[in-house]
């Protein structure tokens, strides 16, 4: 029974979202391990084990990971040696942790390994949709696909019991609606939840309870088990759904929804496995069936024969062709291959609907006329909707940074990053954005090709520092090793931002809030042998404008790398460098910030002693040899804080009323520097700030003509940002 | 019964708070309840989206012209989102205006549907708290005495989700857009 107790008394049912529904079942399943890098949708699990773990006093180690791999390779390591472990990722995380994934899974596991591994179609959040499910089916591995919350903290619990029992690695794939959608779930204490797999044909729910707790017991008793499913074959009907995960969910809904509910039968899919792995499990069916063996022998007996019963099947999934091919028989399905499910993209409510409508109206299931009424629409078109293209926060770090890359080279090269500074996109100073760390190679190919052409072309990459521990070490060093030329600006705002916040290994913390030891950037930049490095302020648009002149100028000084015998006087040329910047005045006056919570620099909004720190390898054991070292790329490390997790100091606040007073409506301030609390109001023609937003960081002065600071900055860098030429 | 609400505004400023309050308090009221949250790529200021299922739903997702109710905290995601909205549904438009546009006008008449234009951020910045002009909206939204939310059974619900300092101020903001329904003709 679910009761809300006044006073904060314990209740046994609570509203979560799906990611901590998981945990919440990964946790009673009695977990002693969890490791994670984070990743939208997944980045809530390991907080959400984190919470459970204090709650019921668990002795849980929860870690956040540099990368995937990491993640996978430590929960990999406790469940051989007997712990019941889980790693979390996205989906395009999986990817990175694949090496040990393909060859771990014929590892006699003592304990039990658990990976979620989250799915993001449309994407929302991600470069690409990815199906983790067929690599679940590739490696041999049974895969979960939840339906909602609650049977998502279900599978979590079942899958670490399956897991351990069978000695196999186990995925759980939510999808990003299953991982974010929020419902009661009911809490059990540790080792006692009861979980049936909700396989097979579903009964339809009749009346609404007006007792919600009796729904949800109600709705335990009536599973249909696993192996015990076998549809009624007597009733052959015309028309059927096979649908998994969310789109089952979603399907039930439409088909009540069209009055359809007790015509069209429809069988859920929760669980796909291979023969590979557990051949003792009843749901395999090594039998010989069905018209293509090849297939069938891969379709759980249950599915087959619910295939079987009807004369059409419509299959539902997302995001890729996987149930569908597993079931082989293409002339009775209605789905991916034969066009009638898109190939891509989210299968919303809407686009469910219309699939359903399409098919039913064909198999003449029943008549479902169409809304093809577009009247809404047509009344919207005269109506100004304020555009909301997703972009930085007013007042974010990020966007200094990329205003002045953009001031300084407006026709350099981009190669940037995966995090929210992927955003600078539309301030045209992200040309490419691969995968976590591409941002570092991609710089290298294009200084190499550029090299080869003749064509000098200043390079600036751009990534975040979360994203620089995940993937970012090994590519720099590959690139200092080569001697790559273009200059890599770490935005180091102390966090790990598109993700809610999470602490990067800089900063020391770990995932339940104890300390460990940091790692800071400017460290390991210069352990990697980087010989050019500045630590700076991004506010300071100015010095970070010729910073990046002073790093290109940097670049173009080193001597080819083809004339070996200059090397001494390259060496000469280089200390000299150093000596210049490692006596600044300000080296030795900032220390850079410890454990203690992320600071940036002491600035002032008017006066900001800009260069938080000039650092360079002056002892580094490079200047005693005489073999020829010709650079390298130069690195600059912009660091403030994300405007989210630490509040501007009263000193760096500005007053910009005179932005909207001197406004001459020339809209550079919206178009070059796209804060979003810069409104251009269509009547008045001029721009308004958005109090609510404006956070008074005073960036946009820069970047209006009509202001002492952005009238400065003409004089010396010229009009903007536009391009001289097209590229 | 069944109830399909969506809740329309901008990042950053409590359309997560307002589900959320929403499916509290459905629950409280004995009845099921879920929420599916859409926000994205931006931290702040871009859209968001909540949407409320009351009832006996499997999946937290609606579809076009489903939504019987539409609270827009904003007005261009208004806009954005009234295709959700169903024949004889109702919207409540967080605006300082006092008319929509007269297209839009016609075609909610002609829909049977009842926007009532309220201006939210005015009584929240009224008393003091801009970024609360989401409770101002619950208070007139609870004002139509749609079940199961009565005016009773929301506030009891901000006074369990919100803490300390800041109950104070949202219940007068709750409140004050209750009020502001007083002398809406029916
Ligand atoms: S740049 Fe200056 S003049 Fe131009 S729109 Fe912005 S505030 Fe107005
Ligand atoms: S001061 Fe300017 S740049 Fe900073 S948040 Fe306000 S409008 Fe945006």
């Amino acid at each position: 029974m679910m009761e809300k107790e006044k006073s904060g008394r314990k209740t046994d049912a609570e509203v979560m979202i799906g990611n901590y529904a998981i945990a919440r079942g990964l946790v009673e399943a009695g977990i002693e391990l969890a490791a994670a890098y984070p990743g939208t949708p997944s980045s809530e699990i390991l907080p959400g084990i984190v919470e459970f773990k204090k709650r019921e006093k668990m002795n849980i180690h929860t870690e956040w990971s540099v990368n995937e791999r990491c993640a996978m390779e430590v929960a990999f390591g406790a469940a051989l040696s007997g712990h019941k472990a889980v790693c979390m990722m996205k989906q395009v995380g999986l990817n990175v942790a694949l090496p040990s994934f393909l060859h771990g899974r014929k590892k006699k596991m003592e304990g039990s390994l658990v990976i979620v591994s989250c799915d993001d179609p449309g994407p929302q959040s991600s470069q690409t949709e990815q199906d983790t499910r067929l690599l679940a089916l590739l490696f041999g591995i049974p895969v979960y696909d939840p339906a909602s919350p609650a049977e998502a903290a279900d599978l979590a619990y079942y899958a670490v019991q399956y897991s351990f029992e069978h000695k196999v690695p186990v995925i759980i794939r939510p999808t990003h609606r299953v991982s974010h959608a929020r419902e009661v779930i009911p809490l059990y204490p540790i080792g006692g939840r009861k979980v049936t797999l909700q396989e097979g044909v579903q009964k339809q729910q009749t009346a609404v309870s007006s007792q919600p707790s009796a729904s949800i017991i109600d709705n335990r008793s009536s599973i249909i088990d696993e192996t015990g499913s076998s549809p009624d074959a007597s009733r052959l009907t015309a028309f059927g759904v096979v649908a998994s995960g969310m789109s089952y969910s979603i399907a039930a809904d439409v088909l009540a929804e069209l009055g359809l509910a007790n015509t069209v039968p429809v069988y859920k899919v929760v669980q796909l496995s291979v023969p590979i792995i557990d051949n003792r499990s009843s749901i395999i069916d090594d039998r010989e069936t069905g018209s293509s063996p090849d297939a069938s022998r891969l379709t759980p007996h249950a599915l087959r024969s619910f295939i079987d019963s009807v004369d059409k099947v419509l299959v539902l999934e997302e995001t890729d062709i996987v149930i569908e091919a597993l079931t082989g028989d293409s002339k009775k399905i209605f789905g991916r291959r034969n066009g009638y499910v898109p190939g891509a993209g989210e299968l919303t409510y809407d686009v469910i609907r219309d699939i359903i409508a399409n098919v039913v109206n064909e198999t003449k299931t029943a008549k479902v006329e169409s809304v093809s009424d577009r009247a809404i629409e047509e009344a919207l078109k005269g109506v100004h909707v304020q555009p909301r293209p997703p972009k930085l926060c007013a007042g974010c770090p990020h966007r200094a940074s990329f205003y002045a890359m953009r001031r300084a080279f407006p026709d350099a090269i981009f190669p940037g990053d995966i995090g929210c500074y992927t955003l600078g996109i539309s301030m045209g100073a992200v040309d490419t954005c691969l995968d976590m760390g591409g941002s570092v190679n991609l710089a290298a190919g294009f200084s190499d090709a550029f090299v080869q052409d003749g064509n000098l072309v200043p390079i600036i990459a751009s990534i975040g520092d979360s994203t620089f521990f995940h993937a970012g070490l090994a590519a720099l060093y590959d690139a200092v090793k080569k001697q790559k030329g273009f200059i890599l600006v770490i935005m180091d705002n102390g966090t790990t931002a598109m993700t809610g916040m999470q602490p990067t290994p800089q900063t020391g913390i770990t995932v339940d809030g104890t300390y460990t030891r940091t790692a800071r950037i400017e460290d390991v930049v210069t352990g990697l042998g980087v010989e050019f490095l500045r630590i700076l302020d991004p506010y300071d648009i100015p010095v970070m404008i010729s910073t990046i002149r002073e790093a290109y100028t940097y670049l173009n000084n080193q001597p080819s790398a083809i004339s070996d015998q200059k090397s001494v006087s390259i060496i000469d040329n280089r200390s000299s460098i150093i000596d210049e910047t490692g006596s600044s005045p300000h080296a030795s006056s900032l220390t850079p910030n410890g454990p203690s919570g992320y600071e940036p620099s002491a600035s002032n909004a008017d006066n900001r002693s800009s260069i938080i720190e000039d650092r360079a390898t002056s002892d580094s054991p490079r200047t005693s040899h005489l073999v020829p070292s010709f650079g390298g790329p130069a690195v600059i490390i912009a660091r403030r804080g994300c405007i989210l997790n630490s509040k501007l100091k009263p000193e760096d606040i500005c007053d910009v009323g005179s932005i909207e007073k001197n406004c001459i409506g020339c809209k550079k301030c919206i178009t070059e520097f796209e804060c979003p609390a810069l409104v251009f109001d269509e009547e008045t023609k001029r721009v308004v700030i958005d109090d609510g937003l404006c956070v008074q960081c005073g960036m946009c002065l820069y970047a209006c003509p009509k202001q002492e600071k952005g009238k400065k900055l003409q004089k010396q860098y010229g009009k903007g940002t536009t391009k001289k030429k097209a590229k | 019964m069944k109830l399909e609400i969506l809740c329309a505004g901008i990042g950053g400023r409590g359309v997560l708070l307002a589900s959320t309050i929403l499916i509290e308090a459905a629950i409280a009221a004995g009845l099921k309840a879920s929420a599916s949250d859409e926000y994205g790529m931006s931290q702040r200021g871009g859209s968001v989206v909540s949407l409320v299922k009351i009832g006996d739903f499997k999946s937290p997702l609606i579809g076009r012209e489903n939504a019987g109710i539409l609270l827009s905290f904003e007005e261009s995601e208004f806009y954005r989102n009234l295709t959700f909205l169903k024949r004889d549904g109702r919207v409540i438009v967080n605006t300082h205006k006092d008319a929509l546009p007269g297209e839009v006008e016609r075609l909610l008449k002609e829909r049977n549907i009842r926007a009532y234009l309220v201006d939210g951020d005015g009584i929240a910045k009224q008393k003091g708290m801009i970024k609360a002009s989401n409770i101002a909206i619950l208070g007139y939204f609870s004002s139509l005495r749609i079940a199961p939310y009565s005016y009773e059974n929301i506030k009891q619900t901000i006074v369990e989700k919100t803490k300390g300092k800041f109950l104070e101020k949202n219940l007068e903001i709750f409140e004050a857009g209750f009020r502001q329904a007083e002398g809406r003709d029916q």
